[in-house]
C-alpha cells in the first residue's frame, strides 16, 4: 500500500513517515503542495495525507487539481483550523476523512485503515476468528475455546470490532465512535471500563491474553503469533 | 463644518445669536416708534400753525392787512417756516431764508389737503404741506400756504438715539456670548468630569465609576448605564484574566511534569522497557493537553458566536439512552443506578446535545457514591423542553454553584484531581451549548440531591 504524505511542517512529516512506514505502508512525503502535486500525478499512491495549509498550491488546490485529472484515490485531510466550513468544503471538493490538530497518530492510523478498507469489498464471512475466539455475527454468539460467553449488545459490538480490526491499536475515541456513536472527545474513562470488563470474560482463566491495552495509545486485539 | 466645533462653541454660538435677535429687533422698534412718534408730533404741529394761518386770512380785510396780521403772528417762529402766495403771483408771507420748492404743489383742495411732504434744500431737511384757501376779503383769489419744518434736529436726534441703541446692542451681545460661553463651560463640567474619569480607567483600574451623584439628571442616566457597562466588562475582563492565569496553570503542570519525565529519561542510558514506560506516560500526558486544547478552540467558537452545524427535530429520550448505554458500564461498576423517565423532542443538533448531556452525566457519575443514583428525566412543555440530570451526593456549596459553570473551574481548590478527571471545561462546554440553542443551564443542590436542568425552547 502506497500512500502519499503532503506537510510542510518537518518534523509532524517525518514522524508520520516513520510511523505508517512502520506500519507497513510505503510512504512518500513531499514538503511543499507543487511537490505534493507533481508527486501524486506521477506514482500510484493508495491514498493521499495532504495538509491544508502548505506553500505553493494548498491542500484544496491539490484536491481539485487530482480530481480534475480523474484520480480518485482517497484523500484525507489534515488542519489546523476546526472550522465546520472547512469540513464541509473538504468532503465537497470529494475529500473522503478529516482530522483536526493536535491528533494522536493511533486515530490517523485507524482512520488510514478504515479507508483503506473502504474500497476492498472483502468476502464477509459471517464468523470472524483470532486464535481460539469465535464470534458469528448471524447468530450473534461468541466462544473460546468452545465455550460460550454471553455478552451485551454493546459488548458485542466493541468484540466485533476488535476482531474485525484485529492487530490494529485502536484508539479510544474511534471505539467510542463505533461502538456507541460517540462522536466527541468524551472526556471520560467509559472505554477503558467497557474494555475492562469485556476482558474479564473473554481472557479471564486463559493462558492466551487476546486483548492488550498499548499505553497511550489505546486497545488492540491479537492472538499471540500476530505479534 | 459644524459638527466638527466643540459643544461649548456651539451653545455660546447660539446664545450669542439669540441675544443678537432679540436686541437688534428691540433697537429697530424703538428707533421706528420714536421715527413715527416725531412725525406725528411735527405733522400736529404744523396743523396748529395751518389753522392759525387760516384763521387769520379769515379775519383779514384785505391784502396788506393780511400781510400785516401774518407778520404779527408768524415772524418770530424759530423752526417754523411759512410761505403765503396769492394766485396773482403776490407774496403775502414768506419766512427768512425759506425757499418754498418749485416741485412742491399746494395739496389739492378735495383730498389730502394736510398732507404732509418732505423735500430738502441746501442740505436742510424740511417736513411740510401746504393748502389752498379762499381769503375772506377777496373771494376771487386763492392763497397758497405752505408750512415747513427744518427736521435737523429730529435727524440729530434719532442719530443719536441710532448710535447710543448700537451701542448698547453690541456691548450687550458680547456680554451675552461671554456668559453664554461661562455658562456653557461650567454646564458641561460633568462631562469633562465623566472623561478625566475615563481616561483614568485602564484594564488594571477598572474598578473606577462614573459620578452619578455629581452630574445633574440629563447626564445620570448616561453615567448610570456607562457604570452598568463597566461592570460588565469588569466581571467579563476578570473571567478572563482568571482563565488565562488558570489556563497557563493548566497547561504549566502537564508541560512541566512532560519536561520533568523526558530529562530524567535522558539523563541515563535505559532499556527498551522503560524506554516505552515513559514515552507512554508521556502520550497520556499530551493526549490530556490536546483534548484540553480543542476543548478550548470549541470553547472560544462558541463565544464568538457558534454555528449549528446540523439542525434536526430529534427525541431528547432515544439520545438520552444512547448516553445510558455509554455510561452502563461505569455506572455499574460503581454501583450507581441509572435511570431515565420522560419523554420530548429537541430542535437542534444531536451531537451537540450528546456532547453536552454526557458532560452532566459524566460529572454526574463521577460525584455519586456507591449505591447511589442518577436519573435522566425528560419533560415537555409547550414553550419548553426540560432535560434534568440528578444525582445522590453530598450537596455543592451554594456559594460556588454560580461559578460552576465557568471554565477551569473546579469545587476542590486544591486542584488535585485524578487523571480520569477533566480540565474543568465539561461544564463551560455545557453551557456554550445550551446558548448556542439559545436555551439555558440552571443546577440546584440541596437535601443530598444536586440536579442540573437544560432548557430547550421550542417545546411542542
Amino acid at each position: 500500500m502506497k500512500i502519499l504524505i503532503v506537510e510542510d511542517e518537518p518534523k509532524t512529516g517525518e514522524y508520520l513517515r516513520q510511523g505508517l512506514s512502520e506500519a507497513g505502508f510505503v510512504v512518500d512525503l513531499a514538503q511543499d503542495g507543487t511537490d505534493g502535486l507533481h508527486l501524486a500525478l506521477q506514482g500510484e499512491y493508495d491514498l493521499v495525507i495532504l495538509d491544508v495549509m502548505l506553500p505553493g498550491l494548498d491542500g484544496w488546490q491539490i484536491l481539485q487539481s487530482l480530481r480534475r485529472r480523474g484520480l480518485q484515490m482517497p484523500v484525507l485531510f489534515l488542519t489546523a483550523r476546526d472550522q465546520v466550513e472547512d469540513r464541509v468544503k473538504g468532503l465537497e471538493l470529494g475529500a473522503d476523512d478529516y482530522l483536526v490538530k493536535p491528533f494522536s497518530f493511533a486515530e490517523l492510523l485507524a482512520r488510514v485503515r478504515t479507508i483503506l478498507r473502504r474500497g476492498r469489498s472483502g468476502n464477509e464471512s459471517t464468523v470472524l476468528r483470532v486464535a481460539d475466539l469465535e464470534l458469528d455475527l448471524l447468530r450473534r454468539r461468541v466462544s473460546r475455546g468452545g465455550r460460550r460467553i454471553s455478552l451485551t449488545a454493546k459488548e458485542f459490538g466493541l468484540l466485533e470490532l476488535l476482531m474485525r480490526r484485529h492487530g490494529e491499536v485502536l484508539p479510544r475515541s474511534l471505539i467510542a465512535s463505533q461502538v456507541w456513536d460517540m462522536n466527541f472527545d468524551s472526556d471520560t474513562n467509559v472505554i477503558e471500563v467497557a474494555i475492562r470488563r469485556l476482558r474479564a470474560k473473554i481472557d479471564e482463566g486463559h493462558e492466551v491474553k487476546l486483548i492488550h491495552t498499548v499505553r497511550g495509545m489505546g486497545y488492540v486485539l491479537e492472538a499471540p503469533e500476530e505479534h | 463644518m459644524f459638527r466638527s466645533l466643540s459643544l461649548t462653541t456651539r451653545l455660546t454660538l447660539f446664545f450669542t445669536l439669540a441675544a443678537a435677535a432679540v436686541v437688534f429687533g428691540l433697537a429697530l422698534l424703538v428707533i421706528a416708534a420714536s421715527e413715527r412718534h416725531f412725525i406725528e408730533l411735527d405733522h400736529m404741529a404744523l396743523q396748529d400753525k395751518q389753522h392759525l394761518i387760516e384763521n387769520i386770512l379769515a379775519r383779514s380785510n384785505s391784502t396788506e392787512d393780511a400781510k400785516w396780521l401774518l407778520r404779527e403772528a408768524l415772524s418770530h417762529h424759530h423752526g417754523l417756516y411759512v410761505s403765503v402766495h396769492d394766485s396773482k403771483g403776490e407774496t403775502l408771507f414768506q419766512s427768512e431764508g425759506f425757499r418754498p420748492p418749485r416741485e412742491l404743489p399746494p395739496a389739492d383742495e378735495s383730498n389730502a389737503k394736510y398732507k404732509l411732504q418732505h423735500w430738502a434744500d441746501e442740505g436742510r431737511a424740511f417736513r411740510g404741506m401746504g393748502v389752498r384757501v379762499i381769503p375772506a376779503y377777496d373771494a376771487t383769489t386763492r392763497l397758497d400756504i405752505l408750512v415747513a419744518m427744518d427736521t435737523a434736529h429730529h435727524t440729530r436726534f434719532m442719530l443719536e438715539l441710532r448710535r447710543t441703541l448700537m451701542t448698547y446692542a453690541v456691548v450687550t451681545i458680547v456680554i451675552c456670548g461671554v456668559l453664554g460661553w461661562l455658562a456653557a463651560y461650567k454646564g458641561l463640567a460633568p462631562l469633562r468630569a465623566m472623561k478625566s474619569r475615563a481616561t483614568t480607567l485602564t484594564s488594571q483600574r477598572l474598578h473606577q465609576r462614573m459620578p452619578v451623584d455629581a452630574v445633574p439628571i440629563e447626564m445620570a442616566d448616561l453615567a448610570h448605564e456607562l457604570n452598568k457597562m463597566l461592570d460588565r466588562l469588569e466581571d467579563a475582563f476578570t473571567r478572563l484574566s482568571e482563565f488565562s492565569s488558570n489556563l497557563a496553570h493548566e497547561l504549566r503542570t502537564p508541560l512541566s511534569n512532560l519536561l520533568t519525565q523526558t530529562q530524567v529519561a535522558l539523563a541515563t542510558r535505559r532499556d527498551a522497557d522503560a524506554y516505552r514506560e515513559i514515552l507512554a506516560s508521556n502520550a497520556e500526558e499530551l493526549q490530556r493537553l490536546g483534548r484540553m486544547v480543542s476543548d478550548m478552540l470549541f470553547l472560544a467558537k462558541a463565544e464568538r458566536g457558534m454555528m449549528l452545524p446540523n439542525r434536526e427535530r430529534f427525541s431528547a429520550a432515544e439520545e438520552t439512552h444512547a448516553l445510558i448505554e455509554f455510561y452502563e458500564a461505569v455506572a455499574e461498576e460503581k454501583g450507581v443506578r441509572l435511570a431515565q423517565r420522560g419523554e420530548g423532542e429537541i430542535v437542534g443538533d444531536r451531537l451537540m446535545f450528546r456532547r453536552a448531556l454526557s458532560n452532566l452525566l459524566s460529572n454526574a457519575l463521577h460525584h455519586t457514591p456507591p449505591h447511589g443514583e442518577v436519573t435522566i428525566e425528560i419533560s415537555q412543555s409547550s414553550q419548553a423542553t426540560r432535560v434534568s440530570v440528578e444525582n445522590t451526593g453530598e450537596d455543592i456549596d451554594p456559594k460556588v454553584l454560580p461559578r460552576l459553570f465557568d471554565r477551569f473551574y473546579r469545587a476542590d481548590p486544591s486542584r488535585s484531581h485524578p487523571e480520569t478527571d477533566g480540565a474543568g471545561l465539561g461544564l463551560a462546554i455545557t453551557r456554550a451549548i445550551m446558548q448556542a440553542h439559545g436555551g439555558s443551564i440552571s443546577v440546584t443542590s440541596a437535601q443530598g440531591r444536586t440536579r442540573f436542568c437544560l432548557e430547550f425552547p421550542g417545546g411542542t
